[in-house]
């Protein structure tokens, strides 16, 4: 069970005038601005659920991660993690918790991943059988015998995911905070990363925070996500509620043969909407268009296209999360 | 924790397997300062044979050559790597990694350079102390091997170790405020190894500024074990002197749980 309760990080940034005669006044005369990274952020995760933790680049969820995992003290605002605050007694707290950053890496680097292991091992105090019955699992799980002789430098990005996240789970930890664990991966390797998150918390019960960029890994794992933007909650509640309200919208790309041609599209005023449903960005021969499928459907928007000029390439997709959040944030639903 | 030695011998397991995977690294790095010891023999030499006088401020030539060997096999064993290492995490924000375990950031960093101490012990220190204990019992025409006197240069060259660990930690986390910290490594590497003895012994050094030296921490850190062994502190000098280092260590162990406090508090983690 995590409760987070009204939670504010601020940091203290200093502001540094431009040039090198800009670098050499901040040396004697700093000015500082506050910058609130989390602003007021409240939600809850029962046990044994995976909860999406989403939001763009810069939204604070990084922040809050290193809140949750005891890593920054909060400036005000309350966080209980199964009975524990984090940053009061962090070596005991971390003790329940594993964490992965996929940015990072927890592995011993010119080791083989066994050394690793053993090490973890030893600093959470496993019992030899218990460590057994655990390692046999994570096995199976995540192939790890292929390579756990090998040093850690000489493992691929996807192996090395799958072993920091069995470093991350060997002591049995009962909340599992994963910080964008499918980043730079292949899209046979996520698959497998997401059906052993899955799997793990299928076996374990164990409490799952996953922070992404990939719609994907939200949509199979998770069923509740929560997410922020500029450090403030915009949205708290189910996947499908979300996709209800904003599954509607997709993304169109183009690329014209002349760049003078995309002067002849008037998405707007063709189909008489306003840009809060539709929105496009011209940049050389290249064009994206987001819109809403209630207001102009897909058949509709190829058919203009296609009548107003000649196209050498068209894609359409689901949007990402970033649109998802322009739109929550542009449109200012309350939900 | 019951038990901190069952911990954190698995660090220093894996620091002795990182010392392996980096020897001829760490070779190089050997040979230069003997290198270095020799170019400093040879022109101490030059100066005792243009003196008229046998003995330099005290120092004989043997001394001398003693004292070059032994100080620069004390920096070898008490150099630490702590200042830059916790600098650098806390630089590119890699302590995240270190913060979400159950350990203490200082016993592991502490008992991993262990591991490579004791790499650096079994190929580099014995070989060097027979070499300097040969050399001193033809020159003097005697055995002057004193195993008490040694095992007092141990004590003593095991706190100039953590002493320099603990001052080095605490300078590793101004990182905290500075965020980088490589120019003030490099100078603050060439004032410890002058106000240390590692480059002149401090008998040189004028009267005044010796008995400050001697009372601050930098004699500690070098200048006190290459004293003992060279039988130049005995008697209540050296307790002394040890209890002085002793004292150092627990005002820099002080020093670093005191920093870390502070930091802790306004913590600012760098990057994703």
């Amino acid at each position: 069970m995590i409760q987070v309760n009204d939670l504010r990080k601020e940091f203290k940034k200093t502001i540094k005038s431009p040039g090198l005669m800009g670098s050499v006044k901040s040396l004697f005369n700093r000015k500082y601005e506050v910058v609130k990274a989390v602003d007021g952020v409240t939600f809850e995760v029962p046990e044994g659920e995976i909860l999406g933790f989403i939001g763009p680049n810069g939204a604070g969820k990084s922040t809050v991660i290193k809140m949750l995992t005891g890593i920054l003290t909060p400036t005000s605002g309350t966080l209980e993690i199964n009975g524990q605050i984090p940053y009061k007694d962090r070596k005991k707290y971390v003790k329940e918790i594993g964490v992965v950053f996929g940015q990072r890496t927890q592995l011993w680097w010119d080791l083989p991943l066994t050394e690793t292991f053993s090490v973890l091992k030893q600093i959470y105090q496993v019992e030899d059988t218990a460590y057994k019955k655990r390692f046999d699992f994570l096995n199976e799980v995540l192939d790890l015998n292929e390579f756990i002789k090998s040093p850690v430098r000489t493992l691929s990005l996807g192996q090395r995911m799958r072993a920091d996240i069995a470093a991350s789970m060997l002591h049995n930890p009962k909340v599992l905070f994963l910080d964008e664990p499918t980043i730079g991966l292949d899209v046979v390797v996520k698959d497998n990363i997401r059906k052993a998150i899955q799997e793990i918390n299928a076996t374990e019960k164990t409490t799952i925070i996953l922070t992404t960029h990939d719609l994907n890994d939200i949509e199979l794992l998770c069923k509740r996500i929560v997410m922020i933007d500029k450090g403030k909650l915009l949205y708290d509640g189910s996947l499908n509620k979300m996709k209800r309200n904003f599954g509607q919208a997709r993304e169109v790309n183009l690329t014209l043969f002349h760049s003078a041609d995309a002067e002849k599209f008037k998405f707007n005023e063709n189909f008489n909407i306003g840009q809060d449903d539709l929105h496009s960005t011209i940049d050389h021969k290249n064009i994206k268009i987001n819109f809403n499928t209630d207001k102009v459907t897909v058949s509709e928007m190829l058919n203009y296209i296609l009548k107003t000029s000649e196209v050498r390439d068209i894609a359409v997709k689901d949007v990402d999360i970033e649109e998802i959040i322009r739109r929550v944030y542009k449109s200012e639903v309350t939900l | 924790m019951k038990n901190p030695f069952k911990t954190y011998s698995a660090f220093t397991k894996a620091g002795i397997q990182d010392a392996i995977a980096y020897r001829a690294n760490f070779l190089g790095f050997f040979i230069g300062e003997i290198f270095y010891c020799f170019v400093m023999f040879f022109i101490w030499k030059a100066v005792f044979n243009s003196s008229n006088s046998p003995t330099f401020m005290g120092f004989s030539m043997i001394d001398m050559t003693l004292y070059l060997f032994l100080t620069n096999i004390t920096v070898f064993l008490t150099d630490t790597d702590s200042s830059y290492a916790i600098g650098e995490e806390i630089r590119d924000g890699s302590i995240s990694m270190r913060l979400i375990k159950p350990i203490k950031i200082d016993l592991s960093l502490l008992f991993f350079e262990l591991g490579n101490k004791i790499i650096i012990i079994s190929m580099v220190f014995i070989p060097i102390i027979l070499g300097i204990e040969t050399y001193r019992t033809i020159a003097t025409g005697g055995i002057a091997f004193d195993i008490v006197q040694f095992l007092f240069f141990i004590l003593s060259i095991v706190l100039s170790y953590l002493l320099s660990f603990y001052l080095n930690l605490a300078f590793g986390y101004l990182a905290f405020f500075l965020m980088n910290l490589w120019g003030f490594n490099m100078l603050k590497g060439a004032i410890l190894r002058f106000l240390s003895g590692g480059a002149i012994p401090i008998a040189f050094l004028p009267i005044w500024l010796q008995g400050t030296l001697k009372i601050m921490p930098f004699a500690s850190l070098n200048y006190t074990p290459v004293m003992i062994y060279m039988g130049k502190y005995t008697g209540t000098d050296l307790i002394y002197y040890i209890g002085l280092q002793f004292v150092w260590v627990i005002a820099f162990i002080l020093l670093c749980k005191f920093i870390w406090h502070l930091a802790a508090k306004h913590l600012c983690v760098q990057g994703g």
